[in-house]
């Protein structure tokens, strides 16, 4: 049985092109999990070996989060590869919610960036203690102090320098360690004879005052320490006691410096992880308890109490289904019954696997806190699996839905075979990724949170199924809904020959606050009878599919009836139906029915100079602007704005700003859209169904 | 009931309100110790000015864009329990949409600054303010010419200029009806100074009119802020 207390899971989280990848690659080599280094963008041709997926390769960035395992000092380490990009925040996430600790990487140039900040708050959301590591110290303007206040003034976090670099850009040779006072310089090939040396002289001053300013803040945690500092005779277990009380606290946050791709210091990195970053017991997670209205409750870390795990990622490998589970309380075997609670439903446990990127090695049984894979489970991502016992959830049930559609087409039969293979494994591993056949247009409709969502959706049905589609343009997903009470009398009669249909239902729809839909039956008297109640039912609910105005959804609409007719031999179920549609389709056009567009909380950051500028353009995009922040000579302007007008906006921003804003969004809320642009839509609409 | 009620129900109107009830450019301040509801309280004139279909613009030192927000709806949902609005929705994104919120570090606090902002916003016709608060200004490390500097803009603008302070210790106001230390030195370039003290008999805290020379505001009237919700109302 492994040590709990000596195991680490661990995430590497990052802006874009921070080099995470890269810093992964070479710590699966210094723990001698892969014997070769390749690059993101190898010349070899090969590739990363955390980035899995070809299309990851090609575009040098991180889509999915593979997890693999090594060993480092004899404490097994889980490695979670997190996404950077906020279209795959919930990828980001999930992730965040199985990892106890967190290396975040910056750019020693690049320093603090949206992305990071993104990151950084989420990470605080999900509690999650961190090492920031100042990555690419070997470039041009290197700056690893600037970097350093930036985490402190940025992200407010209480960052201390734990090394000195040894020479920045080409000139970086290694790192002086503030806790042993000892200099590392990294030599061979890949960097892994490490030499221990003398402190330079030309550093010695400055590695006199952050050592002072590192004992400082750590004896903020450790009275043990303080006393020892002021004697003069701290050890180095004091100093490392100390700053890990500060981590696990989320009080400080241990600043290392290095360069990933130039292979210095990636070995003292992953000894602070060991040394900083904690163990799964050390960390409180909650579950929520489905019996009691998802009230949280603290998981034990036990592995003799009944099991708790959470399937938090979805691989479709050469075997069939793997899932990703990371267990919280119990102990999962080989052979056992597991129950997915959200349906409810029995599997055993086939095969227990340890995951490195690609291999895996087989076990027979994993504890609380571990991360493993099974094979041939049938489950979707965020399905959480216990015993039997428990009634909870890892993870909440609710998922935003999608703001943004798609229409594909495959280009002929065999690629629509693959195809909806691809849809179907898609939809399973994203719940915010969805997808129906339109039934007007017979086209395939795929639904996501953002154009590069999608787009990614798209490349990856390519490569890995080989399904290759046509793309339509990006559509908005517009709703519909209705802003007042109207009533309705509406009577479905035919009774000319053959069998006759009538019913008559009455009643009224009013705007629900909550929710999409809502049926009330308040009939009194058997007017209708009780078994064509839930015919009106049906009825209504399937007038909700297509609103009156431009076809879409329409939500948040209750429909209340309260009269109606029926005969005794014409009267049917179907008859019901019909006479609901036309009973909501008369009462809709009273209630004063608008179009809803999906609006996007916007934030642009950048040089002050450009405020005006941004604030413009997210103007002119029909966006409102909320506030903005200053601090120094930086901006950021938050705004919501309809997500309609956000298409092409990096580019226009790129050339307003000279490139040096970026922003980020998210989806806010449904809004109605203005009339100006509701009478274009509805135009649009209409002409569009002339064509058909 | 209908948003004209609710702006001729508020009390805060009394304050605001110029002469014949037209809202004058003016530089006013609301002074109190800390927890008195200094913030709620600019943003209840700010909200008033909103409702009166002018655009605001609030200035937020040292504290986040987030907290300024949860503010304004915070009390606006006080203002629609109280008031029974039967379209809170609509009112609520209008009054959103005219509102913009610019938080500064202390340092970066200056006339040129801001007005440069502002000139930004009116020139694109993104904002065109017609009230602004400025809610955490320090006023013990004040230069006097900055304030006369801001209080210049508004008046060059035609906006009114809501400041809040936060007064120290200070005893002897208390009697003689003086503007409290820290601003005492600058309480001349005021047009409207309002001192929030706890009330004497009550619970409720007292709104005082120290200082006004719009000839708008009825001093005879007793104002008082809800202890709890901070809310502005006629009498306990």
């Amino acid at each position: 049985m492994r040590d709990l207390a000596k195991s680490r899971n661990i995430g590497i989280s990052a802006h874009i092109d921070s080099g995470k990848t890269t810093l992964t690659e070479r710590i699966l080599f210094y723990t001698k999990r892969i014997h070769a280094i390749h690059e993101v963008r190898g010349k070899d041709g090969v590739g990363a070996t955390m980035d899995s997926m070809e299309l990851e390769r090609e575009r040098g960035i991180t889509i999915a989060s593979a997890a693999t395992h090594c060993e480092w000092n004899e404490h097994p380490i889980n490695i979670i590869d997190t996404p950077g990009h906020v279209d795959f925040t919930i990828e980001v996430e999930r992730a965040l919610r199985v990892l106890d600790g967190a290396i975040l990487v910056l750019c020693s140039v690049g320093g603090v960036q949206s992305q990071s900040i993104t990151v950084n708050r989420q990470m605080t959301r999900y509690r999650v203690p961190r090492i920031a590591f100042i990555n690419k110290c070997d470039r041009t303007g290197a700056n690893p102090d600037r970097v350093t206040q930036q985490l402190r003034d940025k992200l407010n976090l209480n960052a201390v320098a734990l090394q000195v670099p040894i020479g920045l850009e080409a000139d970086l040779a290694g790192i002086v360690d503030l806790v042993s006072m000892k200099a590392y310089f990294y030599e061979g090939e890949h960097g892994d004879q490490i030499r221990v040396g003398e402190i330079p002289d030309n550093l010695k001053d400055e590695v006199e005052t952050k050592r002072e300013a590192l004992l400082d803040a750590a004896s903020m945690f450790d009275d043990e320490l303080m006393e020892a500092v002021l004697e003069g005779t701290p050890t180095e277990e004091q100093i490392i006691r100390a700053i890990r009380k500060g981590t696990l606290s989320l009080e400080m946050t241990p600043v290392m410096v290095g360069s990933a791709y130039k292979n210095k210091g990636v070995q003292a990195l992953l000894d602070a992880v060991t040394n900083y970053l904690p163990a799964p017991a050390e960390v409180t997670n909650y579950a929520l308890d489905l019996n009691q209205d998802e009230s949280e409750f603290k998981v034990t870390n036990d592995p003799k109490d009944s099991l708790i795990a959470l399937a938090f990622k979805l691989e479709d490998g050469r075997y069939g289904q793997l899932t990703y589970l990371r267990t919280y309380q119990g102990t999962i075997k080989k052979g056992d019954s597991i129950v997915n609670v959200r349906t409810g439903k029995k599997v055993k446990v086939g095969r227990l696997v340890r995951m490195h990127a690609d291999d895996m090695e087989d076990i027979e049984e994993s504890g609380a806190g571990d991360i493993v894979a099974l094979f041939g489970i049938d489950c979707a991502s965020g399905d959480t699996f216990t015993d039997g016992i428990h009634n909870c959830s890892m993870s909440s049930m609710h998922i935003p839905s999608p703001v943004i559609s798609l229409a594909i087409k495959p280009i002929d039969n065999k690629n629509q075979v693959n195809m909806s293979k691809a849809l179907n494994r898609f939809s399973k591993e994203d719940p915010t990724f969805r997808t129906h056949v339109d039934s007007e247009t017979n086209e395939t409709i795929i639904s996501g949170m953002g154009e590069l969502h999608l787009d990614v959706y798209v490349e990856r049905m390519k490569r890995e199924y080989s399904a290759v589609v046509e793309v339509g343009a990006p559509r908005v997903a517009y709703r519909e809904t209705i802003t007042q009470r109207a009533e309705f009398n509406y009577t479905h009669k035919k009774q000319t020959g053959g069998s006759g249909q009538f019913g008559r239902v009455a009643g009224y729809i009013e705007p629900l606050e909550e929710g999409d839909y809502e049926f009330v039956d308040k009939i009194v008297g058997g007017v209708i009878p009780r078994e064509f109640i839930s015919s009106c039912d049906k009825g209504f609910h399937k007038s909700m599919e297509k609103g009156a105005l431009i076809g879409a959804p329409i939500v948040g609409v209750r429909c209340v009836i309260n009269d109606g007719a029926a005969h005794a031999v014409d009267s049917s179920d179907v008859a019901f139906q019909l006479a609901s549609v036309g009973a909501f389709r008369e009462g809709y056009l009273k209630a004063k029915p608008v179009i809803m567009e999906p609006i996007m909380k916007v934030a642009v950051e950048g040089p002050t100079e450009f405020q005006g500028t941004i604030m413009g353009s997210l103007n002119q995009r029909r966006g409102i602007i909320i506030g903005t922040t200053e601090e120094d000579n930086y901006t950021v302007v938050e705004a919501e704005v309809p997500l309609s007008e956000m298409f092409g906006y990096s580019t226009d921003l790129r050339s307003l700003t000279q490139g040096k804003a970026e922003f980020t969004m998210e989806f806010a809320a449904y809004r109605p859209v203005p009339k100006s642009v509701s009478e274009e839509l509805i135009a649009e609409a209409k002409k569009e169904k002339e064509k058909r | 009931m209908l948003k004209q009620e609710l702006i001729a129900k508020n009390p805060i109107h009394h304050l605001s309100a110029g002469v014949e009830g037209k809202v004058s450019p003016r530089l006013g301040l609301v002074i109190a110790r800390p927890g008195l509801g200094k913030t709620a309280m600019l943003v209840q004139i700010a909200l008033d000015s909103l409702l009166n279909g002018q655009q605001v613009v609030h200035v937020s030192v040292g504290q986040s864009l987030e907290k300024t927000r949860i503010w304004y709806d915070d009390i606006f949902k006080d203002i629609v329990e109280s008031c029974q609005l039967s379209n809170p929705y609509e009112i609520y994104d209008e009054v959103m949409r005219n509102r913009m919120i610019m938080t500064f570090k202390e340092s970066d606090l200056t006339r040129p600054r801001l007005e440069e902002r502002l000139n930004d916003l009116v020139y694109q016709n993104i904002i065109r303010p017609g009230c602004m608060v400025v809610d955490g200004y320090d006023f013990t490390k004040l230069d006097r010419q900055v304030l006369a500097d801001l209080g210049e803009m508004a008046k060059a603008m035609d906006l009114q200029l809501w400041f809040s302070a936060v007064s120290t210790r200070d005893k002897q106001q208390a009697a003689g009806g003086q503007v409290p230390e820290p601003c005492r030195e600058v309480a001349d370039l005021f047009n409207t100074v309002v001192l929030l003290q706890p009330g004497a008999n009550s619970e409720c805290i007292d709104l005082n009119i120290i200082q006004d020379d719009t000839g708008g505001a009825h001093h005879d009237l007793v104002l008082q802020l809800d202890p709890i919700t901070f809310m502005i109302k006629e009498s306990c």
